[in-house]
């Protein structure tokens, strides 16, 4: 007994723990929406590049791309030019267009766009990067600068990242004297990072240049640099103006490295313009999306969407049915309502989906008291049993079909609508409700029936609601949950509350 | 909501049994679910109980198939009054008394006149499974018919009153003496409108009643107070509830017993989930009382004792007996 208890409660944990575990690993790692009303930013940059071709040279444009390995995921990417032959390769690291042509004329537009949405990111590969460099030779009075500053910055510092920190932070400083050598009076942006990446160089510490686009559609963009360093095990990024650490959340690396973005033979006046623009789209669509266009599959981890959409509407509607089970069990063992077995008023619940629940509800009702007063009248010629439900069946049979045509003729297209299911169920509700006024009397078989009524209608309404079957079946583990309590429920042995009522008179002393 | 809450706890305060916990802790532990066609089919509990010498009424004959129906003159001829049954009918259904004859013909309680083809034609029926439980065929019991001792006749609307013990491994739990009134059509079913009465297990008197779920103190019928009444052959009817559990094993049972004037107390059958209402009559729980047994069967097993009838009949009634009658 204690055994068994034991034994219970180590299933019900695990059924719990797994459960709970599985539904948290898809919410949280894997970013499946909790509902189906979750959307996401999708983000379309768009590059345009304007030149002047030469005339009579060939053309060659090559231009920088995004690197498709972070921690965007790129949805659709598109080359556009007239004339023009595209590839694209990777140079070290980065990605690459070129663009040629063997002669053109005038004014050149090229355009290059790309969709990314950041949910739905692939486990990135790890990282590598250089961890050690060769100091740039240097000479005079900038090495002794370059001294007095690391010694100043070494002090300051505990390790790598504070380090670098503190190193752009001095190089900000435009007071200091040092650093006014160093800068030598230039206090552009590049100019910064070259003597970051003097000092830093210094100390052995490697540095390289990122270029950025910020996913922010209300100002136009243009690549922003940033620095960043790899510790060993994952890059670290700053920010040249401020030496704060970490990239934001919202910035694109577009290529990495000295190199400018576009590199142009055979034209002039090379101008590229960024435009960028957020579009919003259903988690559940993107993710599918995703799937498409990617040899990522995200929905794997939610498997019922690999099957063929019309089978997934199907178990939509099965998945609940344990939904449904839960609520009789607990109307039955926790309420202690009466109902025509478990499984009855579930299937009571799923015609009601075909019925509408008010038109379910009258025509259950209509049907079932007619069926009954037919079995009633039935007692009196005393029939056998099975014969006398099987003249019940049958009327219930025909009853269906005149309530059919009737509300056909009075244009009521409702009535049509019992199909198939609906009119099995009512017709086995029946019998099942005549052998229970067989074996419990009349006043049982009416308060069974009107309990099934309401177990039915409940299981409806939680069964329909949306929000809940999308939940379940994308996140099927849940169910196990469900199991779980229905175990402990196997065990649970305090009142029904229809018994509190029933023994009222024993409480009051 | 809070009034609920008060409820609950004087029930468990007073360790009333729910359904809940008499499925889990008592039908589903003690009860074995392949014993059960034993208690559901009244000709097997009967075969049973006159193999182990149980008193039952007398069984004159088994009517199996259509061809049998001709052995009935057979089987009744020495008797004058008889009862036709279906073996696994439910709530009373189909049950034929016949009180007596006349001139060739048969003569029900209530003096209609039945001729032995319109006997014959409810057999039949009761073969088909007109009245069994979801309409399996069937077979019809032919046995002797129980004369309620007058004692009832004040507190009892025709039917035969029953009294009904529940057993817990062959220990007297909680005794109840149901009465028919007219609502149940004389059939002691409480779900039907019968009343029932607790009876103290110690001395067999009885003690207040329960109808619809109420406690009450007069038959609605007969006006007649129905506590304070001394049943005959009280200790006869313990010993017979206690051996029931050897009849069938089922550890938590009600035991439905008729008391006959002539024969004195009978088994009429067993139920292997008997209904919670005996604790309203007897404005008592039972859990007290099955925990009670079930610590002293504790105490039993780790001595290595088993009791004899009579020793677990003298447990309960010196445990749970002398209790005095409320209103």
């Amino acid at each position: 007994m204690r055994a068994l208890s034991l034994h219970l409660k180590i299933l019900i944990s695990l059924l719990v723990v797994l459960g709970v575990s599985v539904t948290a690993y898809q919410i949280f790692v894997l970013g499946i929406p909790i509902t189906e009303d979750v959307i996401d930013d999708l983000w379309n940059i768009e590059a345009k590049i304007e030149f002047q071709a030469n005339p009579g040279v060939p053309v060659k444009l090559q231009m920088y791309v995004p690197p498709l390995d972070q921690d965007f995921v790129s949805l659709n990417e598109s080359f556009i030019s007239n004339n023009y032959g595209v590839s694209v390769n990777q140079v070290n690291g980065n990605r690459r267009v070129t663009w040629s042509a063997r002669r053109a004329n005038g004014k050149q537009t090229l355009y290059y766009r790309l969709v990314v949405t950041k949910r739905y990111s692939a486990e990135q590969s790890k990282p590598t990067g250089p961890v050690f460099r060769e100091p740039i030779p240097i000479e005079g009075p900038e090495k002794i600068a370059v001294e007095a500053l690391l010694s100043s910055i070494r002090q300051h510092s505990a390790d790598i990242e504070t380090f670098i920190s503190e190193a752009i932070k001095r190089v900000n400083n435009h007071n200091d004297d040092n650093v006014k050598i160093l800068l030598g009076g230039d206090t552009s942006i590049q100019n910064k990072a070259r003597v970051i990446e003097l000092i830093l160089s210094m100390a052995h510490v490697p540095m390289e240049r990122v270029h950025t686009i910020r996913l922010n559609a209300d100002q136009p963009q243009t690549p922003e640099l940033w620095l960043r360093s790899f510790n060993g095990n994952r890059w670290l990024f700053f920010n040249p103006q401020t030496g704060a650490q970490g990239l934001p959340n919202d910035r694109l690396i577009w290529w990495a490295g000295d190199e400018p973005l576009i590199n142009l033979e055979g034209g002039r006046n090379p101008k590229v313009t960024f435009t960028l623009s957020s579009s919003e789209l259903n988690a559940i669509r993107l993710a599918k999306m995703i799937d498409e266009n990617t040899e990522a599959n995200i929905l794997k981890y939610s498997p019922l969407y690999d099957l063929p959409l019309q089978t997934q509407q199907l178990y939509q509607i099965i998945l609940m049915i344990p939904v449904g089970v839960l609520v009789i069990l607990i109307l039955r063992n926790l309420i202690g309502i009466d109902t025509l077995g478990t499984f009855t008023p579930v299937l009571i619940a799923l015609a009601f989906r075909e019925t509408q629940i008010s038109y379910g509800i009258i025509l259950f009702t209509l049907i079932t008291a007619l069926g009954l007063a037919l079995r009633s009248y039935l007692e009196h010629l005393k029939l056998q049993m099975l014969p006398r439900l099987s003249v019940v069946l049958t009327f219930v049979v025909a009853l269906i079909a005149t309530i059919s045509l009737f509300s056909h003729k009075l244009g009521l297209e409702r009535g049509l609508s019992v199909s198939l299911f609906p009119m099995v169920i009512l017709t086995m509700t029946i019998e099942r409700l005549s052998i229970t006024w067989e074996e419990r009397g009349g006043g049982h078989a009416f308060k069974v029936g009107i309990g099934t009524l309401i177990a039915a209608s409940l299981a409806y309404l939680l069964m329909n609601i949306r929000e809940l079957a999308y939940f379940i079946f994308t996140f099927p583990s849940v169910l196990l949950l469900i199991v779980a309590f229905m175990l402990a429920m196997g065990r649970y042995r305090g009142y029904r509350l229809t018994e509190l009522f029933r023994f009222k008179a024993l409480a009051k002393d | 909501m809070f009034g609920l809450i008060e409820t609950w706890r004087a029930l468990e305060a007073k360790g009333v049994m729910g359904i809940n916990r008499r499925n889990a802790d008592y039908v589903l532990m003690y009860n074995e679910r392949s014993l059960y066609p034993l208690v559901d089919d009244k000709i097997l509990t009967k075969q049973r109980a006159i193999e182990a010498g149980i008193l039952v009424p007398e069984m004159y004959g088994v009517i199996e198939t259509e061809k049998d129906i001709e052995k009935l003159q057979d089987i009744v001829k020495d008797h004058q009054d008889f009862v036709i049954k279906p073996a696994q009918g439910a709530g009373g259904d189909g049950i034929l008394v016949i009180a007596g004859r006349f001139e060739g013909h048969y003569k029900t309680v209530s003096g209609k006149i039945l001729t032995h083809e319109e006997i014959e034609h409810h057999i039949s029926n009761i073969l088909t499974g007109l009245y069994s439980l979801g309409g399996h065929r069937d077979r019809a019991l032919i046995e002797y018919r129980v004369k309620p001792d007058p004692i009832f006749k004040s507190i009892s609307y025709e039917g035969v009153p029953d009294i009904r013990i529940i057993v817990l491994m062959g220990y007297p739990l909680m005794a109840m003496l149901r009465l028919p009134t007219r609502q149940s059509g004389g059939k002691a079913n409480l779900h039907q409108g019968a009343i029932g009465v607790g009876v103290d297990l110690a001395t067999g008197i009885t003690l207040g009643g329960t109808w619809h779920n109420k406690k009450i103190t007069k038959h609605p019928d007969t006006n007649n107070a129905v506590n304070g009444i001394r049943l005959p052959s009280w200790s006869g009817f313990m010993r017979l509830a206690a051996d029931a559990y050897h009849l069938c094993n089922l550890g938590y049972i009600g035991v439905d017993m008729v008391l006959d004037q002539n024969k004195g107390p009978l088994i009429l059958e067993l139920n292997a989930r008997p209904g919670l209402n005996i604790q309203i009559a007897n404005n008592c729980g039972l859990l007290p009382r099955a925990r009670a047994v079930e610590r002293h069967l504790e105490t039993l097993r780790e001595k290595g004792i088993q009791e004899t009838v009579e020793e677990r009949v003298r447990f309960s009634q010196e445990r749970f007996g002398h209790v005095t009658s409320h209103d």
